[in-house]
């Protein structure tokens, strides 16, 4: 289940971003941002605090054993990139930025609003040495506004954002269930893809212009974006959605399509119920009644489309219980083999090893030669057939690139580079 | 003078359809593109059938529904039936002078059309395809179908949202076709930054289903390195880091802290909720204070994190009892200025009435539709200082654009829109034509 190599002298094209210089100063706001654009090739260094990105602290761990280099949340958000430290509190670390900022293409900084500003490091003072200079800053609420300083966390955002008042459970399933924030981090995820949007259409916008320019994106703005038909029910009918096991929350009830199988799992079947056919139900009737299951859904009744939509809970009362008697992998394959677009509730660990992704070379091996072990890591969502994305290479080691970048790119001596680390500056 | 947009210029032939395609092409316009919807009335865009986003006193029909509104603002629509050979030709002719196709059908309709990616390229060697199939284009199970909620399903996301030992929660909303909307238009922009770069266009393959499996890489790798399984005891923990009683091993959210969960705050609606997270022994201090410092707060037991995590619900109960007296977005306040990290649970109509962080950002832009009066629009999550995203068009009611696209771009005349009205090619000869189409080549 190996497949694109993380080694360099890979003999296929660059990735689509190649050429493109980023630094970026992300926490957990934006570190998934930098991943996006380091795996599609771009060059992105990471630039921390002396003692690391306070990321590299979010487990779980290799073999749970917390350390700064051990981080799999850490290890994830941040393949692709170089790593060095520069504690920007001081006037040497200051200095080096602003060389480093003369050359880039783009800085991602997560920092509070504010901050970068106040060392001298804000987009005014970079621009001006470098007019083709691109700053996106991605922060809980964006730099103005009066929740400006207020300090987040994914849960927040997602409470804030409108995720968790269309999340949670039906009242019969869950009685005084609160509503529930999804996990992961989505928050971070989903203000990520926004602010990579930003970032590329303002490469465009250079490529024309010759020009930077400052984006200032916000987390909460990108959560609020993200409940799909919420906003739009709201306007039309000044109806807030109301939560529901497993499926769209709505104004008022709706077919339940999280269906429990005889192995202890479920099956999603979107639109199994309400938008069935004559034709498709009957295609589901012969296969219940295979296993003599399709009580009187073989009716000829049920060649009645408004009888089938009169009678959605009881089709799908009868296909639960087919649900109930059948493992999870034969349901929804089985429903897909007939064209319903039904997917398996998979845990993480259950698509490990999935055909259709190693078929897409979905699972990345990456080598981590400091254990001299290489592990295997998501890959691709999206094939760029004429430019690939790759995983070059894993997460940087805490300062592993000090010498590499200040040394070789930007003339240190060895002995400066002492001098820098026993100032605290990197 | 106009503000410029990056992606002047740009040409996108959209056959996407539902959500996740149409919000792709959404931003692209949203970013200056010029976005061409193609739309065949006899399969309509599922969201133009959303009767729950059709005002009160709107007629109903395909061009009055809100989600549709905001889904597809920024383009303009033409109808057209590719499978006659009219309908292919002034397709072809289209997409001869596109930079970008995007498309949602599943993987093997563009094919059948004979609009493969190879087609394409002969016709514009330096296209742009980017297609959204839920598994694909690549992959033994490529025909395989999904909906945003089955998509999520397979990819993991599913699982890891609801309590423990309950079914899963899952998400109240499709967010695999936000996410993969956000990834088509991501997808877009990313080839035509390397056609910029090269000069070459390409066919970008992306799987809905697999944009879910990329957001959950923390739990992949505990899965892969740490071997460690999903279904396990107390996981997936709610709103909170970890669950009572069980092992504190990470819940791929971030660090574990207690306490961290959502509170019943005063009024007791259903959307009366806050949420709190204390991602320190200091912040869990200053909420103690700000809670008046009851002697079951400051108790020593409470001080560090695994007193905490031990005694956990009797603290969430503790909070609650506190929350209950306060107003969501007082206690929100108050929270924030004591240093402690809360936020309202916000519904719907909070965002768009109450939040006022959102209304100093300007989230919604105002703008007339032709069926639903003024309507509200969502901006992008973002400021930029010399080439703003604006949303500057309401969707197209279906086949608005007929004259104005095949005129302008192809160059045909009333008589060749009429004809194509009559043998089927531009609308389905026998469905009633909406007054507009008439009007525009009487």
């Amino acid at each position: 289940m190996t497949s694109p190599s993380s080694n360099s002298g890979d003999p296929q094209p660059p990735g689509p971003l190649s050429g493109l210089r980023v630094l970026e100063l992300a926490d957990e706001k934006g570190q998934f941002c930098g991943k996006l654009m380091g795996d599609l090739g771009a060059d992105v260094i990471k630039i921390e605090p002396p003692n690391g990105e306070k990321t590299r602290r979010v487990g779980p761990f290799l073999d749970d054993i917390p350390h700064w280099d051990r981080s799999l949340s850490f290890w994830h958000y941040n393949t692709s990139k170089r790593g060095i430290t520069l504690n920007l509190e001081t006037a040497d670390g200051q200095a080096l930025f602003r060389r480093l900022a003369a050359n880039a293409d783009i800085i991602l900084e997560t920092r509070d609003p504010g901050y970068l500003p106040s060392l001298g490091l804000g987009y005014e003072e970079l621009s001006a040495q470098n007019p083709r200079l691109i700053m996106c800053s991605l922060t809980p609420f964006g730099q103005t506004g009066p929740w400006r300083d207020y300090k987040t966390s994914d849960l927040l955002h997602l409470g804030g954002g409108g995720q968790m008042a269309s999340s949670g459970y039906d009242p019969e399933d869950v009685a005084d269930a609160p509503p529930i924030a999804p996990g992961g981090g989505n928050a971070w995820h989903i203000a990520a893809h926004y602010a990579y949007m930003g970032i590329l259409s303002s490469l465009y916008y250079r490529d024309m212009s010759g020009e930077g320019q400052y984006i200032d994106a916000s987390v909460h703005e990108a959560c609020a974006l993200t409940t799909e038909g919420a906003i739009a029910i709201y306007l039309a009918s000044g109806e807030v959605v109301s939560r529901h096991t497993g499926r769209h929350a709505a104004v008022g009830s709706s077919t339940k399509i999280q269906l429990a199988t005889q192995d202890g799992s479920w099956v999603n079947v979107t639109r199994s119920g309400s938008n069935l056919t004559p034709a498709r139900l009957r295609l589901l009737a012969e296969w219940m009644d295979e296993h003599g299951m399709a009580e009187d859904l073989m009716d000829d009744k049920y060649r009645d489309a408004a009888y089938i939509q009169e009678n959605a809970d009881h089709t799908t009362a009868v296909l639960a219980n087919f649900f109930a008697s059948m493992p999870q992998e034969d349901m929804w394959r089985g429903g897909q083999e007939r064209d319903f677009p039904w997917g398996a509730i998979r845990s993480m660990d259950e698509l490990v090893g999935d055909e259709h992704l190693q078929d897409r070379n979905f699972f990345v091996e990456v080598e981590h030669p400091e254990l001299g072990r290489s592990f295997t890591y998501p890959g691709a969502a999206a094939i760029y057939n004429g430019s690939p994305w790759r995983i070059s290479r894993r997460a940087p080691l805490v300062g592993e690139h000090n010498e590499e970048i200040l040394c070789g790119e930007l003339g240190l001596a060895k002995q400066e580079l002492t001098l820098l680390a026993e100032s605290g500056v990197i | 003078m106009p503000l410029p947009r990056p992606l002047e210029g740009i040409r996108v032939i959209d056959f996407t359809w539902v959500r996740a395609g149409p919000w792709a092409a959404r931003w692209l316009g949203t970013f200056g593109a010029e976005v061409i919807k193609v739309e065949w009335p006899e399969n309509l865009d599922m969201l133009r059938n959303n009767r729950f986003t059709v005002p009160a006193g709107v007629e109903p029909g395909p061009n009055s529904t809100g989600q549709f509104a905001d889904t597809n603002a920024n383009k303009r629509g033409v109808t057209l039936n590719v499978r006659t050979p009219r309908g292919l030709e002034l397709v072809k002719g289209l997409i001869g002078v596109a930079d970008i196709v995007i498309e949602n059908f599943s993987s093997r309709i563009m094919q059948r059309w004979g609009l493969g990616y190879e087609e394409l390229k002969k016709i514009k060697p330096d296209i742009i395809y980017v297609s959204m199939a839920g598994f694909g284009h690549t992959g033994r199970y490529h025909y395989y179908g999904t909906m945003g909620p089955a998509a999520q399903a397979l990819s993991g996301l599913t699982f890891l949202s609801g309590l423990p030992g309950e079914p899963p929660a899952g998400w109240g909303w499709s967010y695999l076709d936000d996410t993969g909307g956000m990834y088509g238009a991501m997808c877009a922009m990313t080839a035509l930054r390397n056609r910029n770069a090269t000069g070459n266009g390409q066919h970008v393959d992306l799987s809905q289903m697999i944009t879910g499996i990329t957001l959950l890489g923390p739990a992949f790798l505990d899965s892969t390195v740490n071997g460690r399984k999903a279904r396990r005891e107390g996981y997936p923990p709610g709103n909170r880091t970890v669950w009572p009683g069980s092992p504190p091993v990470n819940n791929y959210r971030g660090p574990t802290v207690v306490p961290h969960n959502a509170y019943r705050t005063k009024g007791g609606g259903y959307n009366d909720w806050c949420v709190i997270a204390c991602l320190s022994d200091q912040e869990w201090e200053s909420l103690a204070a700000l809670m008046g410092s009851p002697a079951w707060a400051t108790d020593a037991k409470l001080s560090n994190l695994n007193g905490r995590i031990e005694h956990q619900e009797e603290l969430d109960q503790g909070i609650e009892k506190w929350s209950q007296t306060l107003e969501k977005y007082e206690l929100a306040d108050k929270c924030q200025n004591a240093g402690v990290r809360a936020m309202p649970v916000q519904s719907s109509e909070d965002r768009v009435e109450h939040d006022p962080q959102l209304r100093a950002r300007g989230m919604y832009t105002e703008m007339e539709h032709p069926m639903l009066g003024t309507w509200k629009f969502q901006n992008a999550p973002f400021k930029m200082s010399k080439s703003p995203p604006v949303i500057s068009r309401p969707p197209p009611m279906i086949g608005q654009h007929n004259k104005e696209v095949f005129q302008e771009l192809l160059g045909l005349t009333d008589d060749d829109l009429i004809e194509g009205y009559r043998d089927g090619s531009l609308w389905p000869p026998e469905m009633p034509k909406y007054p507009y189409l008439e009007e525009a080549v009487r």
